[in-house]
């Protein structure tokens, strides 16, 4: 039996997931359709790692973001209102619809706008970890990257830096295999890339990417630990991404037998399983937080395209920092 | 409802040309949201462009071999609703 806040919580975690898997679906059909302008990259069948890592944060620690950031914005409590704003251009977008699909982010929400370039938030995550220590702020900052960061001089330099400083720093790797189309047994000996942390002196640990309880468990520990003054984690996160990199890619490079495994691992239908098995939720509860979640998309969708677009005098607005504060 | 299906934005380089190779779904018949439609080439890769409603294919507009603009109108569906 679960206390009724444990039962909320762990609804919660469910409801998140599900509002991420309505948002990516439905912006995949608004691409298809030409409303959308530019490319997008999604996030599909990773729900888990977002809404694990972030459900363990404080509403005042930070994330970083890249690639497939419509989950992280959405677990680290944008709305989808702000991101489809964003994705359509429009002023009222998280970024005044400068940002795009690939930038969303919010900084009085805690998240940093996503970062194109690989692995360019892991040097910049170690900085803002440093301001906390030096603020003696108990803040943390959970950097999301993928496989493909690894091999960049920005991890090795950035972890490294966050070791010997002992910062509060959760460096989250979402490996899903594939750094664009290059999966990860061509270009590493040593796969399991939590052994890094090693390296360099710091505690690194692996978990399954797809069990959303279990990426909570392990954040949970590692913003304690960092809390702690104990220094940062390297925590790996084991999971897949359906689509291709991003819109333009038909991912054929992924095998049909290890599509067909990890669909069958789908993180959602699996946590919905458990929840319904210990009685915690029915199905039919599942299915109203699913349409629930279509509608508020659907309904979101309608006010985006209705939305202002920023006009040519604003071009140059928010394009440099002024008075940046974390 | 007639829908339009438009051609997606595939190519990786803009402006470069996107040919359709062939139609996976013959007019007339049905065909889901989410379901691959046709196949295209662009100057990166050959791939399914997938359906954007569910109901009947009423009409192709850009036979096999044909280059196609991003936004071009290349087929209607009879949708459903």
């Amino acid at each position: 039996m679960n206390a009724p806040d444990e039962s909320t919580r762990r609804l919660a975690l469910l409801e998140r997931m599900i509002a991420i898997r309505e948002f990516e679906d439905g912006v995949r059909f608004l691409f298809l359709e030409g409303s959308m302008p530019g490319t997008i990259h999604q996030c599909q069948g990773q729900e888990a790692t977002a809404v694990g890592v972030c459900a363990a944060l404080r509403a005042d620690d930070f994330i970083t973001s890249t690639f497939r950031g419509h989950g992280h914005a959405l677990a680290k409590g944008l709305t989808e209102q702000q991101l489809l704003d964003e994705l359509f251009g429009a002023s009222t977008g998280c970024c005044k619809g400068k940002g795009g699909s690939m930038h969303v982010g919010d900084m009085s929400k805690g998240m940093v706008p996503g970062i194109a370039i690989v692995g360019g938030g892991i040097p910049l995550a170690a900085g803002m970890a440093l301001a906390f220590k030096m603020q003696r702020a108990d803040r943390v900052v959970a950097c999301f990257f993928g496989d493909g960061a690894v091999a960049e001089g920005a991890f090795h330099e950035g972890v490294n830096i966050a070791a010997i400083w002992r910062l509060p720093a959760i460096f989250v790797c979402e490996n899903n295999l594939y750094g664009a189309s290059t999966r990860i047994d061509l270009v590493m000996n040593n796969p399991r890339i939590s052994d890094r942390a090693a390296a360099y002196g710091f505690f690194g640990e692996t978990v399954d990417g797809n069990d959303v309880e279990a990426v909570y468990a392990a954040a949970a520990r590692a913003a304690a630990r960092c809390r702690a003054g104990d220094g940062p984690v390297l925590l790996e996160l084991l999971t897949y991404r359906r689509t291709g990199h991003s819109r333009r890619d038909p991912c054929a490079y992924q095998p049909a037998m290890e599509r067909k495994e990890w669909t069958a691992r789908d993180p959602i239908d699996a946590f919905a399983a458990r929840l319904q098995a210990e009685g915690v939720v029915d199905a039919e509860s599942v299915e109203r937080m699913r349409a629930q979640s279509a509608q508020r998309f659907a309904e979101a969708v309608e006010r985006a395209r209705a939305a202002p677009q920023p006009s040519v005098d604003e071009l140059t607005t928010d394009v440099f920092a002024a008075e940046a504060q974390p | 409802m007639q829908v339009e299906v438009k051609m997606p934005d595939l190519a990786a380089t803009e402006g470069s040309d996107i040919v359709v190779k062939r139609w996976l779904i013959e007019v007339g018949a049905p065909v889901k949201r989410g379901q691959p439609l046709l196949e295209v080439e662009t100057d990166k890769a050959t791939m399914e462009v997938e359906s954007i409603a569910t109901g009947v294919l009423t009409a192709t507009r850009a036979p096999a071999e044909e280059k196609v603009a991003v936004g071009q109108v290349i087929a209607t569906i009879e949708a459903k609703t």
